[in-house]
């Protein structure tokens, strides 16, 4: 570990050994490591003009493009500590960000020289927001010495996608990086020109795996082009045209390319991770046959730890969903209840990690109280997940869904996720979501949405009887209802569980 | 069994509208099967002891009653036919 950031280094030289295999493909245009290298050389002189970055940490706009992942690389290379935050957030949130993360600027990268090269600025920070936010003040924070050769400074701020309240900060090491790329490479197989489908927004975790871990080993990616990303069909062609080999995805992808193309097998195919959300068990069993060739993992992560659990499908995936298997080498896993209390053995509860590649806590330390654990064993602290697991016999971990889905219904706790898992084992369940309803009667009681692959079947005897041989009396849902189109969801594409209850409670 | 369709129409109604009454088997565990929980328990009660005459403070009414249509049914025979023929 004499490096402190191996990436640069090896996207460098594959820029000698291997110049013309292709690095990105996004649209029609390939850039290849020889271009790559020298754009990343480029974007580096850049970063050193007077005025061009200030002496904070510096926010990179992660517009999906080989520029951008060129200044990234730079980026590195100079051993400045970034954030990419998303590309989502209006003006006067994204200042409020950069402020917090003490980012004295964002810059954006863009092609010059006709696409040939490339072009750093600096953004104006808030166009559009109200004066005093546009009149940024920054305090620098970043160390300004270099960065400790071992690997062990902040080298890459994410944020985290919490749908309530501000996102946290979440850096990580160039170490933690390292180890996860390496780890990630190697287990999918990932080589030099192996395709890999970039499917996330380029400020998600996910592309650690898929973009990160790729360029470290002189793989291909392919880029979804983030306009198109609910385009079935355009999805579709891409992973068919590009052959694709390696794709990490949400369900939601999987769904869509299913919906698009449900009779045509995607071949080229060989590794295919399911990820970010629970995979409804009629989705996964058409997964197979729409990818004969492919071995199918599903994956468990969080921005804190990165991957900590992964599972590989092994022959029919049955009715039940998907579990997230078992740890990572080097993860460890802890199922606690309600009191904090390590559970052993088969056990239900709340999950929590830590893993190689974690960080070593948010930006601001005050949010890490009652998230990070310490059990004093030496090791690294222990992630709350805020995850409800259940653990198997053999050591199979499934996930159930969050920790806080906990209603009390007539005096018994029932967790609403515990509920939607049944109802989503069941083959012709597409959606389902439970929710607790305030109720005069009942204080509260538990409805049910549950959306069809066909209409007419199941109906709410059958989910009903299905319920009663996997939950306790007090978790059989009071009212279902039966829907054959998508649920409402948020603007984080999360079902909408809110509206779900107005509907309800309207409806009286 | 002669109330069991009227009985039926009732709870289909009430409880699970996305049902019709043909299709609620006379044995399927509505108690089980949270259909008839505590609080729509004592609504069935109410609508039996209007429907077929039955003096509910007289009778002794338990869960097991409603576990089911044929439960039911043989609750209100037993209780409608102690009226009509008072032994003695």
């Amino acid at each position: 570990m004499s490096k402190s950031f191996s990436l640069p280094d090896r996207l460098l030289e594959y820029g000698r050994i291997q110049p013309d295999i292709i690095a990105v493909i996004i649209g029609d245009q390939r850039i290849s490591y020889g271009e790559l290298a020298d754009l990343t050389l480029s974007a580096r002189s850049q970063l050193d003009l007077p005025g061009r970055c200030g002496s904070g940490r510096i926010a990179v706009r992660a517009d999906k493009t080989a520029q951008t992942i060129a200044l990234i690389a730079a980026c590195m290379m100079a051993g400045r500590p970034f954030l990419l935050p998303s590309t989502a957030l209006g003006a006067s949130a994204l200042a409020a960000l950069l402020a917090r993360a003490g980012c004295s600027a964002l810059l954006a990268a863009e092609a010059a020289d006709g696409g040939a090269g490339i072009q750093v600025h600096s953004v104006d920070l808030a166009p559009d927001a109200e004066p005093r936010t546009a009149q940024l003040v920054v305090t620098p924070t970043a160390n300004p010495e270099p960065p400790p050769a071992d690997g062990s400074g902040e080298a890459l701020l994410l944020t985290t996608s919490g749908s309530t309240g501000l996102p946290k900060i979440v850096p990580l090491t160039a170490g933690a990086i390292d180890r996860f790329t390496g780890w990630a490479a190697a287990h999918f197989s990932i080589a030099s020109g192996t395709r890999v489908l970039n499917y996330a927004p380029l400020s998600f975790d996910l592309c650690l795996l898929d973009i990160w871990a790729t360029l470290k080993v002189g793989g291909t990616v392919v880029m979804v082009d983030q306009a198109r990303a609910t385009d079935g069909r355009y999805l579709a062609d891409l992973v068919r045209s590009e052959r694709v080999r390696v794709v990490q995805s949400v369900p939601m992808f999987y769904r869509l390319l299913a919906d698009t193309h449900p009779d045509q097998p995607f071949s080229d195919v060989e590794q295919l991770i399911v990820t970010g959300d629970k995979m409804p068990a009629q989705l996964l069993g058409q997964l197979p046959a729409l990818f004969p060739n492919a071995r199918i993992y599903n994956i468990y992560g969080s921005t804190e730890t990165n991957d900590s659990f992964v599972h590989e499908l092994a022959g029919s995936a049955g009715d039940q969903a998907m579990p997230i298997g078992h740890p990572i080498a080097g993860v460890d896993a802890l199922v606690v209840d309600g009191d904090g209390a390590v559970l052993d053995g088969p056990a239900m509860g709340e999950l929590l990690t830590r893993t190689p590649f974690q960080t070593a806590g948010y930006l601001d330390p005050s949010a890490n109280a009652g998230k990070f654990v310490d059990t004093g064993d030496d090791g690294r602290p222990y992630f709350r997940t805020g995850d409800l697991v259940r653990r198997d016999a053999h050591g199979v971990y499934s996930l159930l869904g969050r920790n806080d889905f906990e209603v009390k219904v007539r005096g018994t706790r029932v967790n609403l996720a515990e509920v939607e898992h049944v109802l989503l084992g069941h083959s012709a369940v597409l959606e389902a979501a439970v929710v607790g309803v305030p109720d005069e009667a009942a204080g509260t009681r538990i409805h049910a949405v549950v959306r069809r692959a066909a209409p007419g079947s199941p109906d709410s005897l059958t989910l009903r009887e299905r319920c009663r041989l996997q939950l306790p009396r007090a978790a059989i849902p009071t009212t279902f209802s039966l829907v054959d189109a998508p649920l409402p969801i948020t603007s984080t594409g999360k079902v909408d569980r809110q509206s779900l209850i107005r509907t309800v409670l309207d409806r009286k | 069994m002669e109330h069991a369709h009227v009985i039926k129409e009732f709870i289909v109604t009430e409880f699970i509208p996305d049902i019709q009454a043909d299709q609620l088997d006379d044995d399927y565990d509505l108690i089980a099967s949270g259909v008839i929980d505590s609080i729509n328990l004592l609504r069935v009660i109410t609508w039996l002891g209007g429907r077929f005459d039955i003096p509910l403070d007289e009778v002794e009414i338990t869960e097991k009653n409603f576990a089911s249509v044929t439960a039911i049914c043989e609750f209100v025979d037993h209780a409608t036919r102690r009226q009509e023929s008072p032994i003695g």
